[in-house]
């Protein structure tokens, strides 16, 4: 059971990773990143095949970073017109691409095969017990770091520009805030970001596969930040444990219901999910919690 | 107007009450505690169809062991999970079953994807992992001995096709996929069989999701095949063979029979499909094994999945039973000597096996999906196989060879 929470916190991690990534681009710009899942992918083949290649781990996580980075910008670059409905689709057009590719370059990415044997560090030393807990720890820190580091910038004079780009591009661009800029920078944080949770999932797993990139993670992720606030980064960070606590304790529901079917139990499962969603878009549209907005500072009156 | 109220103290209340939930019946630990089994079956995404049949055949077989006394005298789990065809979801699923309710085998793995992710977690966990998925690394894997696969390999299944394309008088054979782990090999070893009979292949990989073929059947037309080979999943297959249809191809077509299956069939109108081959690693049809399994769980022509976890389940009960102990790593080495012993008696289920066992004779399992003899490396070392061919909208089995 303990091994069980310490991998179900550990991917917690991971997920929170997502989400801040997915809270600053979306809760702070505006903008609708359906491709989080090809971000992901990005991070976790890069650090994943540089390590295999010989690279010590440090550098090839902070190489995914860059890679993942690298890859926003591009994303960006290309999606820089576009606004709403627009950008998301091509975003989630982004991450099928990436897919593809894993799927089709057999070359690098060892195609539907996957890349297995990813290095891990220090497991032969730990043992697979000990290593576990390292590697929540790792985990733990790393997603505290950027927690709080995006909790500064949200509060900063940066993330106040940001909220403004949210809520009316042209008042900003009028303001003399350079939009592009601001955007280009915030989507390449973002995606190094979930690069990074990438790398440190295939570390973890040792084993990536185009498979392991569906949609549905950044369905999930979507779900976290939408539960938990969206906006504000301790929104994203609790959302993201939520979910995959929820996920994983409607496992224990088949066992309540024993006249089901196993096929039933587990549509079951999914309906949660779906139902789980609606339940706090209806209950509490904001999230759990919700971005604070502090109100404009009232005008000073002469005497 | 009502408003609701829904504090963050409820909510998380509620969570961590659900989470609990999974706490309680684990905490009772019994000295003849039941032994636990796990199925690791695809219950929802493109493995859908399968995975509930597979866990009933599990069910079954256990319900049936269960009822006559278990295995060393304590009853037998089946704790059942969802992989949701997808690796990232099968991990999660494989930790509970390992972690939490500590299954000493997990059994039904279908997608190759999952197999290969979930592996590592067996074999370092030492749990006997039992899978149908077909792709070749899978045994090739660091993995101690913990892997056993029912599913004949990519490199035998590929041979079987191009020597079955043979038999057809094939010149230009046209090989269509989607992007699996088996797509190369079974490409490669098709060729093979064609090369050696003078004639000469090409092959398409295509996106198994896509609404439309049209731009891949005018390739494979701008070719001219005389025999195409579908290597698809029912649903891309269902899309691809009505545009074969609209295109007027005359030629032979051979697919997996899990994929131009009964259920494929109904589904489209009939002249798109009539006139197919399919292939299959035969579940013995004619075996004592595949009749007691059809009546069993009362479904007709079970699909080779369920033919192999029939058989897994009851060579792991057996292997329990020989070792006489219920942990993975013994489930590992007894496995063999109750699937191939020399001279053993002949068994079709584990309930005639377990006895058999008690009186300390050698037992020679016979499977439902064949005679489920393995190898070093965890293949099945011999499989038949079973053609097919479409006919007024039903298949009509042409030879088990």
């Amino acid at each position: 059971m303990l091994s069980y929470l310490i991998f179900t916190l550990t991917l917690g991690g991971i997920y929170a990773l997502l989400a801040l990534s997915l809270n600053l681009i979306w809760g702070g710009v505006g903008m609708v990143n359906l491709g989080l899942a090809g971000f992901f992918a990005v991070g976790a083949y890069a650090s994943a095949l540089v390590a295999l290649a010989g690279v010590p781990l440090p550098i090839a996580m902070l190489l995914a970073c860059l890679i993942g980075a690298a890859a926003g910008l591009l994303a960006t670059f290309a999606t820089i017109r576009l606004r709403g409905d627009y950008l998301a689709i091509v975003t989630l057009g982004f991450a099928e691409v990436v897919r593809m590719v894993a799927l089709n370059e057999r070359w690098l990415t060892r195609g539907s095969d996957g890349v297995s044997g990813i290095p891990a560090p220090f497991r032969a030393e730990l043992g697979v017990d000990g290593f576990n807990l390292l590697y929540l720890a790792l985990v733990s820190v790393i997603v505290l770091g950027v927690f709080l580091t995006l909790r500064r910038l949200d509060l900063s004079p940066f993330g106040r520009v940001l909220k403004a780009i949210r809520e009316d591009q042209e008042l900003a661009t009028f303001a003399g805030k350079s939009v592009t800029r601001f955007k280009m920078q915030t989507f390449a944080l973002s995606a190094a970001i979930a690069g990074l949770a990438g790398a440190l999932y295939g570390h973890f797993q040792t084993y990536i596969s185009p498979d392991h990139f569906q949609p549905l993670i950044t369905i999930y992720i979507f779900l976290a930040v939408t539960a938990g606030g969206v906006g504000r980064p301790v929104g994203a960070l609790a959302g993201a444990y939520l979910v995959v606590f929820f996920l994983e304790a409607t496992r224990f529901l088949g066992e309540l219901f024993t006249v089901l079917e196993p096929g039933q139990v587990a549509a079951i499962r999914e309906v949660l999910v779906g139902l789980a969603l609606l339940c706090v878009l209806h209950l509490r549209p904001q999230g759990i919690l919700p971005e604070r907005i502090a109100p404009a500072p009232k005008p000073e009156t002469s005497v | 107007m009502s408003s609701f109220t829904f504090s963050r103290r409820g909510f998380m209340g509620g969570v961590a009450g659900l989470a609990a939930t999974g706490l309680v019946p684990h905490t009772v630990m019994a000295q003849d505690s039941p032994i636990k089994i796990g199925a690791l079956t695809p219950l929802t995404g493109s493995g859908g169809p399968y995975g509930p049949v597979m866990v009933k055949a599990i069910k079954a077989v256990a319900g049936e062991v269960n009822k006559a006394g278990g295995v060393l005298g304590r009853q037998i789990e089946i704790i059942s999970e969802d992989d949701q065809t997808n690796p990232e979801a099968g991990v999660r699923a494989a930790r509970k079953l390992v972690d939490v309710d500590r299954v000493s085998a997990i059994l039904g793995t279908w997608a190759s994807s999952v197999t290969t992710a979930v592996a590592p977690i067996c074999w370092e966990s030492g749990t006997l992992l039992a899978t149908v998925s077909g792709a070749d690394a899978i045994t090739a894997l660091p993995h101690q001995g913990y892997i056993i696969r029912t599913q004949p390999t990519t490199i035998l299944q590929g041979r079987k096709f191009g020597e079955f394309a043979v038999e057809q008088g094939v010149k230009k054979l046209f090989f269509f996929s989607p992007q699996t782990p088996f797509a190369e090999s079974q490409f490669s070893n098709i060729t093979k069989a064609v090369k050696a009979a003078g004639g000469e292949t090409k092959s398409l990989i295509y996106d198994d999701k896509k609404p439309s073929y049209r731009s891949e059947v005018d390739e494979m037309l701008a070719y001219g095949p005389d025999v195409i080979v579908l290597g698809g999943y029912a649903t891309d297959t269902a899309v691809l063979l009505k545009d074969i249809f609209r295109s007027g191809y005359e030629g032979k077509k051979i697919a997996f029979a899990y994929s131009v299956n009964q259920k494929l069939i109904d589904s489209v109108p009939a002249e798109i499909v009539e006139g197919i081959f399919t292939i299959a690693p035969s579940p013995a049809e004619s075996s004592s094994a595949y009749k007691r399994l059809v009546s069993l769980i009362d479904v007709q022509n079970p699909d080779p999945y369920t033919t192999q976890v029939y058989d897994q389940v009851n060579l792991v009960i057996m292997a329990i039973a020989k070792a006489g102990a219920a942990d993975g790593k013994s489930i590992r080495d007894a496995i063999r000597s109750v699937s191939q012993a020399e001279g053993g008696a002949v068994v079709d289920n584990a309930v005639e096996g377990l006895k058999l066992i008690a009186a300390g004779k050698p037992v020679n399992y016979q499977g439902a999906s064949g005679p489920c003899d393995f190898t070093a490396s965890g293949d099945i070392s011999d499989s038949q196989f079973r053609y097919e061919q479409v006919n007024g909208g039903k298949l009509k089995l042409l030879k088990i060879a």
